[in-house]
């Protein structure tokens, strides 16, 4: 417990930038919508609805329908994701190399604690993180796509979107997680995580703009959960579930599994 | 001439002090102490004169030049061993070496030979893969092998084993012949006893005394100890400059101060089975100083 | 010159790690390329049923986003998100990093001015981005000739792939800024995500809406493919914009490094 609040404590103004960011983002992209002439573009879905995938994945528009609040919520929603994606990443990765990268490991692991209680500790605090920057994302879409919605609900749409982000974050944290556990040098944990990050997002657009790819969606989590199945069709697909599930059990167990026998770099 | 002349140096972090008023000179060609407990403001006053951080008031100069506006100018000359020694890691030791020598424009693989082979220091390893001691003795070759004519010494015996130590110290001595000007900052007094000619006492930002190291010893006193066969009279040693005399059984002790061989006759004239004369470490000295408010 | 080659061997591996990412990723883009141009001419004729003004509300005309030049420049965005993300690193580290090793004591006591200190990391940077640049030039251009069916404008593919340095600069100034005026940065890699994707989504939202005044805010906006491809010229106002940033922010950097306060550990 103690290792956990200190964790939390640490992490506490990291995490409130990360939420003030988030919240300026959807509350400026929102605004925007309501400033932009979208509102009235309806001859302009007709045009989008018309094209072959790949172009429209170049406009960033795809499916979506850009006269609805919700709609361009959902166009918008990728870079709610990114960030998701890029502050799990961070927080797995950093929060047990951060230990030997500020030399404190030796402080940590002379006290009477076992390192699978470290890691438990860890891993809860990031998952605490994780899911209040989540929660606070959600609270933030309602209130403001909701704002615009003139009246429809869209409150079920954005917790359906919210919790596919979470499965996205859990991934991402313990990839990270996984790496700093298992690089014998911590340093590069931030670097490898970010990079498979970026490299699965780049994936993920390559697949909308050449369907013959589309037998690669399996690698990359920014498929598993599209905001437009999630918003327009079929909901969540068990496949990906159980993937994701899969996926996030096999980085934590092996990040327990590697933590207990490396060697610290001290 | 005066190697080091610090004139009013002040330096605050913020609002918390890191030295007030601090002054003091050092002469070429001697070993200047520069002593005090933790946290009293050395490091702070030796990283104004690298001008790694900047006075808040007041000046240094290092070979008669400001520290500040001819720092790279008179770094040419100086050696540094921070307290605490860390290094590029993914470096071999030699790397560093040279990479270090490439500042100062002479060659110096000769002098990392020689230095290497007296601290026993093994160039091809890995700096990352050096434990503590033998980090810092990359420090110390690295502070040296330009042969500079100014040391600046931050701590640097903490980390070395005896031997090391000694080594080190022979080390100094040597260049300090060769007439190299070394400021020698510790909390250990014994090392400055053994090396330095004059020591600064620094204590919560401030100096509190600036004395010969020789001035401090004829003024100190001795503490006698000693154990008698058959009892003496109290009063045998109540002569002058003796205080605090104490006798249970057959132990008297008491503290001396005045000529020494006024004392070696009087206990010449009785029986005693042992005695010691102890110098006191300049630790008695100055414990008040670290005491006291 | 010996600090610029430490400063270059400390930063090799990154640089061939960079570079052949960038590569990769760019042979992996442009390949798609012919699969793409033949369902992208089916959007030509639909386009072409709509008027002008509805066009328009692109931002680009309908030839450049089918012809090899109009692909290339969409693949060519993410390849700069890559590279800003690099100069960031670069420059973010070229100072924190001698802060967090601890390092700085070595090298501020050694006898050369700390400008020279500046310089030389300065450049060095500089010279990493220049070889990961001319890496990704060879590269985009060799793979561009074997997968473009049509001849496209080799001097505009040019002016469009340079960009890429011009963006890189801006972004490695504005890092070094910000490593000399923070005490002490713990993740250089947290630093620099959070202020290039802050660009890049503000420039993804540009393009969305199409909002004339957030172009300013983002450099990932001042070098517009389309606006070059239109015009066969890079905007001047932009140009004028990204040299103030990076001259800006550089004498800053200077000003800030000489005085700061080198703390001890």
């Amino acid at each position: 417990m103690n290792i956990y609040l200190r964790e939390m404590k640490s992490s506490r103004k990291s995490l409130f930038i990360w939420c003030i960011a988030m919240i300026v983002f959807i509350a400026a992209a929102m605004g925007k919508y309501a400033a932009s002439s979208y509102v009235s573009g309806q001859s302009l879905n007709d045009i989008i609805s018309k094209m072959p995938e790949a172009v429209k994945s170049m406009f960033g528009a795809d499916r979506f329908d850009l006269s609805k609040a919700i709609g361009f919520y959902g166009a918008m929603f990728i870079y709610v994701v990114l960030m998701a994606a890029i502050h799990a990443s961070l927080i797995g990765s950093n929060i047990i190399s951060k230990e030997e990268d500020d030399k404190t490991a030796e402080f940590l692991m002379s006290k009477p604690v076992s390192r699978a209680k470290v890691i438990t500790s860890k891993l809860l605090a990031a998952i605490t993180n994780i899911a209040v920057f989540n929660i606070i994302t959600m609270l933030s879409s309602i209130y403001f796509v909701g704002y615009y919605s003139k009246g429809e609900n869209v409150t079920d749409d954005v917790i359906r979107l919210m919790i596919g982000v979470l499965f996205l974050q859990l991934i991402f944290m313990s990839l990270g997680l996984c790496f700093s556990a298992f690089l014998k040098n911590p340093k590069l944990a931030s670097p490898c995580t970010v990079g498979i990050m970026l490299a699965t997002y780049i994936l993920s657009l390559a697949i909308d703009i050449n369907s013959h790819l589309s037998g690669l969606k399996y690698l990359t989590p920014f498929k598993y959960f599209d905001a437009k199945n999630l918003i327009y069709e079929k909901g969540f697909e068990i496949i990906y579930i159980v993937l994701s599930v899969l996926i996030i059990s096999v980085f934590i167990f092996a990040a327990y599994v590697f933590y207990q026998k490396r060697d610290l770099k001290i | 001439m005066n190697v080091i002349e610090v004139n009013n140096l002040t330096k605050y972090y913020g609002k918390s002090r890191g030295i007030i008023d601090v002054s003091f000179d050092v002469e070429e060609g001697e070993i200047f102490g520069f002593i005090g407990p933790n946290g009293a403001g050395k490091s702070t006053t030796i990283r104004i004169l690298l001008s790694l951080i900047y006075p808040t008031s007041g000046s240094a100069k290092i070979f008669g030049k400001d520290c500040i506006n001819y720092g790279p100018e008179i770094k040419k000359d100086i050696g540094y061993l921070p307290s605490e020694v860390f290094y590029y890691d993914n470096m071999k030791v030699i790397d560093l070496l040279k990479y270090s020598a490439s500042f100062y424009k002479k060659d110096c693989s000769k002098r990392i030979k020689e230095l290497s082979e007296m601290m026993d220091l093994d160039l091809n390893k890995r700096i990352d893969d050096l434990s503590y001691g033998n980090r810092k003795k990359v420090g110390i070759l690295q502070g040296l092998l330009h042969e500079p004519k100014l040391l600046i010494l931050d701590e640097p015996t903490s980390g070395l084993d005896p031997l090391m130590q000694q080594r080190f110290f022979n080390l100094l001595r040597e260049e300090n012949k060769k007439g190299v000007t070394i400021l020698f900052s510790s909390h250990i007094l014994s090392e400055v006893q053994k090396l330095c000619n004059r020591v600064a006492i620094i204590k919560e930002g401030r100096i509190i005394s600036l004395e010969k190291i020789s001035t401090l010893r004829e003024n100190s006193y001795k503490k006698v100890t000693i154990e008698v066969n058959s009892p003496v009279k109290g009063e045998y040693f109540s002569i002058d400059g003796v205080s605090n005399l104490e006798m249970k059984d057959n132990t008297i002790s008491f503290l001396f101060k005045g000529d020494t061989n006024l004392i070696v006759k009087k206990i010449a004239e009785i029986s005693i089975s042992d005695v010691t004369i102890e110098e006191p470490s300049l630790e008695e000295i100055f414990m008040h100083y670290y005491t006291r408010g | 010159m010996n600090m610029v080659l430490h400063e270059l061997k400390s930063c090799r591996k990154s640089t061939i790690v960079w570079a052949i990412s960038i590569a990769l990723m760019t042979i992996f883009f442009l390949s798609l390329y012919p699969s793409f141009s033949s369902s992208a001419s089916l959007v030509k004729k639909i386009l072409e049923g709509y008027p002008e003004p509805v066009r328009k509300a692109f931002g680009i005309s309908i030839d450049d986003v089918t012809k090899f030049l109009g692909f290339y420049s969409y693949m060519f965005s993410y390849v700069v998100l890559l590279g800003a993300i690099q100069a960031m690193n670069y420059g973010i580290s070229a100072i924190s990093k001698e802060i967090k090793l601890k390092t700085a004591d070595f090298l501020i006591t050694k006898p050369v001015r700390r400008d020279e200190v500046l310089t030389s990391k300065l450049f060095a940077s500089l010279i990493s981005l220049i070889i990961t640049d001319i890496i990704y030039l060879v590269t985009a251009f060799i793979t561009a000739e074997s997968v473009a069916k049509e001849s496209f404008n080799i001097k505009l593919f040019f002016m469009i792939s340079v960009t890429l340095f011009f963006v890189q600069v801006i972004f490695m100034s504005i890092g070094i800024l910000l490593s000399t005026i923070m005490r002490k940065i713990k993740s250089t890699i947290s630093i620099s995500l959070g202020v290039v994707f802050a660009f890049y989504i503000i420039g993804m939202l540009q393009a969305t809406l199409n909002d004339k005044a957030m172009k300013y805010i983002t450099p990932f906006k001042y070098f517009d493919a389309g606006y070059i491809i239109k015009n066969s010229s890079y905007d001047m106002t932009f140009v004028i914009i990204s040299l103030f940033v990076v001259v800006v922010s550089i004498l800053l950097s200077y000003v800030f490094f000489l005085k700061r306060d080198i703390y001890a550990v």
